[in-house]
C-alpha cells in the first residue's frame, strides 16, 4: 500500500527537515527553560545536599540563612552538644562576596565553616583539584565557575587568600558559585570592620562589637532517634528556630525558588503553547498546498481516511522530528547558558507526550480541511 | 448482463430556492452503451459540467433515476451512502490538465486507486505496466509528473482512469489544453479504449474539430440533453 504521508514528504524532504528544524529549535528552547527550571531546583539544594545534615538552628523567627539574614551565637554549638541525640554539631556561615576577576567583580556565597570541625561542607566528590582547607586562615577553596586557579591569591577584606581547592557544581541557589573559607575568616569578613569604623564606632560609643556569631548552627543526630522530636525539644529554646532537613527543603523550594521557577514554569507553558499553534499553522498551510491535490483524491475517489492518514502522518513526523531536533539543539547549547540548566529524560518524555498530543491537535485542523474540501474545485467548479 | 454503461432517466438538477432558483438540467434522459464514445457540447453555463458530475457520482441531482451499468445507483436519492465507493470502482476521470498527484511517481498515481479498492500491490502494479505499455509510455513508470511533457502526462492521466476497470470515463475537455495534432492522438486513444476495454466514454469539448471522432454528440438544450448527429 502506498504511504502517501512517504511520497510526500520525501518530495519536498528539504522543506520538511527545515522546517522540522525550526519547529525544533522552539522545542530546544522549551527544554531548556524546563533545564532552567529543574537547574534552579538542583542548584538550591546542592549545599543543603552536600552538609547533609538532620538540623538547622538558626536565628528565631526567620527561615534560616537560605531565605533570610539569620544570627545565633557560636557558642550555642556546644550547648547543642551537649544533648544525648546530637552526633555532630558545627557553626556555619553564609555570606554574599563580590570575588575581584581581572576587570569585574563576581558574586559569590561564601561558606564558613570550622576547618577542624566535624562537619565539613565541601563533598569531596566535587573536589577536582586540590584539596579542603587545611588551615584555618587565608585559604580558601573556590568553584570551577569563577576562573581561579590553584594558588592563585584572592584580595579578600583586609587581606589576601590562596586558592588551595577548586570544586565543581557548587552552586547556591540563586546561581551564584559557592566558595569555601574557614569559620574564623567569615567571621572577620562580615563582622570586623576596618579601622577607620572601628574609630569611629568607637566615637559613637560602640565598643567591644561580638563578632563570634555565625549564621547557623547545623548538626547531626546519633542512630535511633527521631529528628522531628529532637527538633521540637530544641524549639523549645528561646530565641532560635529549627528546621529539619525536609523543612530547609522546603523552605528553598517555595520560599527561596518559588517566585523564580513559577516565572519561569509559566514561561515554558506559554512556549509550548506558541510551540503548538506553530505545528498547527504550518500543518494548516502544508494541507492548504494540497488542497488541489486533496479534491482530485476525493474526486477520483480515494477515501478520506487515506487522505486524513497522509496528514496525520505528516504531522506526527513532524513533531517527533522536530522533537528529535530540538533535543540535539538543546544538548548542544545548554552548556553555554551562565546558570545550571539541568536537562532530565523525564522532561524530555513529558515535553515528547505533549508534541504528540499537539501534533494530533493541530492535525484535526488539516483533518476538518480535508473533510470539508469541495472535489468539484478540482475541475475548476 | 446488458450493454449499458450509464442510463439516465428524467433527471432534474437545480440550485437555490424561490426567487433565486436556478434550472440547470431539466428532464434528461439517455443511455449510452459500453464502448462508445460520447462528446457532450453546449455553451458555457449552460450546466455540461453539472451534468458531468452528476454522472460521475459527485454532485446530487433534486430527482430522477441513474444506471450505472446494471446497478441502479440513484432513485430520488443515493441508494448508497459511499457515492465515493461508486467512483472508485465504476468510474474513471480524465481532467482538460493532468491533474496527477505531484509527489508520486508514474506507476503510484496509476496504483493509487486500484490499491485504495484492495488490489494487492502486485497486480495494481502489472496493470498499471500494461495500462503504460498499451499508451506507449512503459518507460516513464518511475518517473515523476514534473519530469514528463504535457502530453505524457495526459496518457498517464488516461492511463489512471482506466486503472481501476471503470464502466464509464468521464473527461473534461481532456484535449483543451493540447494542439490540433496532440488533440486528435488523444481522440484517437479515446476512441481505442472505448471499443477494446469496452468503457463508455463521456467527453465535454468546445472543439467542434473532434467532434466526428466520437460515435454521438450528446447536447444540451433547454435544459434537456439532445443527441444530433457526430458528422
Amino acid at each position: 500500500m502506498i504511504s502517501l504521508a512517504k511520497e510526500d514528504i520525501r518530495h519536498t524532504l528539504g522543506k520538511f527537515i527545515v522546517t522540522a528544524m525550526g519547529v525544533g529549535m522552539l522545542l530546544g528552547i522549551v527544554l531548556i527553560m524546563m533545564g532552567v527550571y529543574r537547574g534552579m531546583i538542583s542548584d538550591a539544594e546542592v549545599l543543603l545536599n552536600d552538609l547533609n545534615v538532620d538540623l538547622w538552628v538558626v536565628q528565631d523567627d526567620t527561615l534560616g540563612p537560605f531565605a533570610e539574614a539569620s544570627r545565633v551565637h557560636e557558642d550555642l554549638k556546644y550547648t547543642l552538644k551537649s544533648i544525648q541525640a546530637i552526633d555532630k554539631c558545627e557553626a556555619i556561615t553564609f555570606q554574599n562576596l563580590q570575588l575581584p576577576l581581572a576587570n569585574r567583580k563576581l558574586a559569590v556565597l561564601a561558606i564558613g565553616y570550622d576547618v577542624y570541625g566535624e562537619i565539613n561542607p565541601i563533598n569531596y566528590n566535587r573536589l577536582i583539584e586540590g584539596t579542603v582547607l587545611q588551615n584555618d586562615h587565608y585559604e580558601i577553596v573556590v568553584s570551577d565557575k569563577t576562573g581561579y586557579k590553584l594558588s592563585d591569591k584572592i584580595k579578600l577584606g583586609r587581606n589576601s587568600y590562596k586558592v588551595v581547592g577548586i570544586t565543581h557544581g557548587t552552586v547556591a541557589s540563586g546561581g551564584d558559585p559557592l566558595v569555601y573559607i574557614s569559620l574564623k575568616d567569615a567571621q572577620e569578613l562580615q563582622f570586623t570592620y576596618t579601622n577607620k569604623r572601628i574609630q569611629t564606632d568607637r566615637a559613637r560609643g560602640i565598643i567591644n562589637k561580638d563578632t563570634h556569631l555565625v549564621n547557623a548552627i547545623i548538626a547531626t543526630l546519633k542512630a535511633g532517634y527521631n529528628v522531628d522530636i529532637v527538633a521540637q525539644e530544641i524549639q523549645k529554646w528561646h530565641h532560635k528556630n529549627v528546621y529539619t532537613k525536609v523543612q530547609q527543603k522546603v523552605v528553598l523550594t517555595r520560599n527561596v525558588v518559588e517566585k523564580a521557577s513559577k516565572q519561569i514554569g509559566l514561561f515554558t507553558v506559554i512556549l509550548i503553547a506558541v510551540a503548538t499553534i506553530i505545528i498547527a499553522l504550518i500543518i494548516y498551510t502544508m494541507t492548504l498546498e494540497k488542497m488541489k491535490e486533496i479534491s482530485i483524491m476525493k474526486l477520483i475517489g480515494l477515501p478520506n481516511s487515506m487522505i486524513i492518514k497522509m496528514i496525520v502522518e505528516e504531522t506526527l513526523l513532524l513533531g517527533v522530528l522536530a522533537f528529535i531536533f530540538g533535543n540535539i539543539f538543546a544538548h548542544l547549547i545548554y552548556g553555554k547558558f551562565p546558570k545550571n540548566v539541568v536537562l532530565e529524560l523525564n522532561d524530555a518524555w513529558l515535553l515528547f507526550g505533549i508534541v504528540v498530543i499537539a501534533s494530533i491537535f493541530a492535525s484535526f485542523i488539516g483533518v476538518k480541511k480535508v473533510i470539508n474540501a469541495d472535489p468539484t474545485v478540482a475541475i475548476g467548479g | 448482463m446488458s450493454n449499458i454503461a450509464i442510463k439516465v432517466e428524467n433527471l432534474y438538477k437545480s440550485f437555490g430556492k424561490g426567487d433565486t432558483l436556478v434550472e440547470v438540467i431539466k428532464d434528461a434522459s439517455f443511455t449510452i452503451d459500453k464502448g462508445e464514445l460520447v462528446a457532450l457540447v453546449a455553451p458555457s453555463g449552460a450546466g455540461k459540467t453539472t451534468l458531468l458530475m452528476m454522472i460521475g457520482c459527485v454532485d446530487t441531482p433534486n430527482s430522477g433515476q441513474m444506471w450505472i451499468g446494471d446497478e441502479k445507483v440513484y432513485d430520488n436519492k443515493w441508494l448508497t451512502k459511499e457515492t465515493r465507493k461508486l467512483r472508485r470502482e465504476k468510474i474513471g476521470f480524465i481532467f482538460q490538465a493532468h491533474y496527477l498527484i505531484p509527489f508520486l511517481n508514474i506507476i503510484d498515481n496509476l496504483t493509487l486507486l486500484p490499491q485504495s479498492n484492495g488490489t494487492n500491490d502486485k497486480v495494481s502494479k502489472a496493470k498499471a505496466r500494461e495500462l503504460l505499455k498499451y499508451l506507449d509510455i512503459a518507460d516513464k513508470e518511475k518517473a515523476m509528473p514534473s519530469q514528463l511533457s504535457g502530453g505524457q502526462n495526459q496518457r498517464v492521466a488516461i492511463a489512471r482512469a482506466l486503472a481501476n476497470n471503470p464502466q464509464i470515463i468521464l473527461a473534461d475537455e481532456p484535449t483543451a489544453a493540447l494542439d490540433i495534432h496532440r488533440s486528435v492522438d488523444v481522440l484517437k486513444m479515446l476512441k481505442k479504449i472505448a471499443l477494446e476495454q469496452n468503457v463508455a466514454i463521456i467527453m465535454v469539448t468546445h472543439d467542434d474539430r473532434m467532434l466526428p471522432y466520437c460515435d454521438r454528440v450528446m447536447e444540451i438544450e433547454n435544459m434537456g440533453v439532445v443527441f444530433k448527429d457526430s458528422k
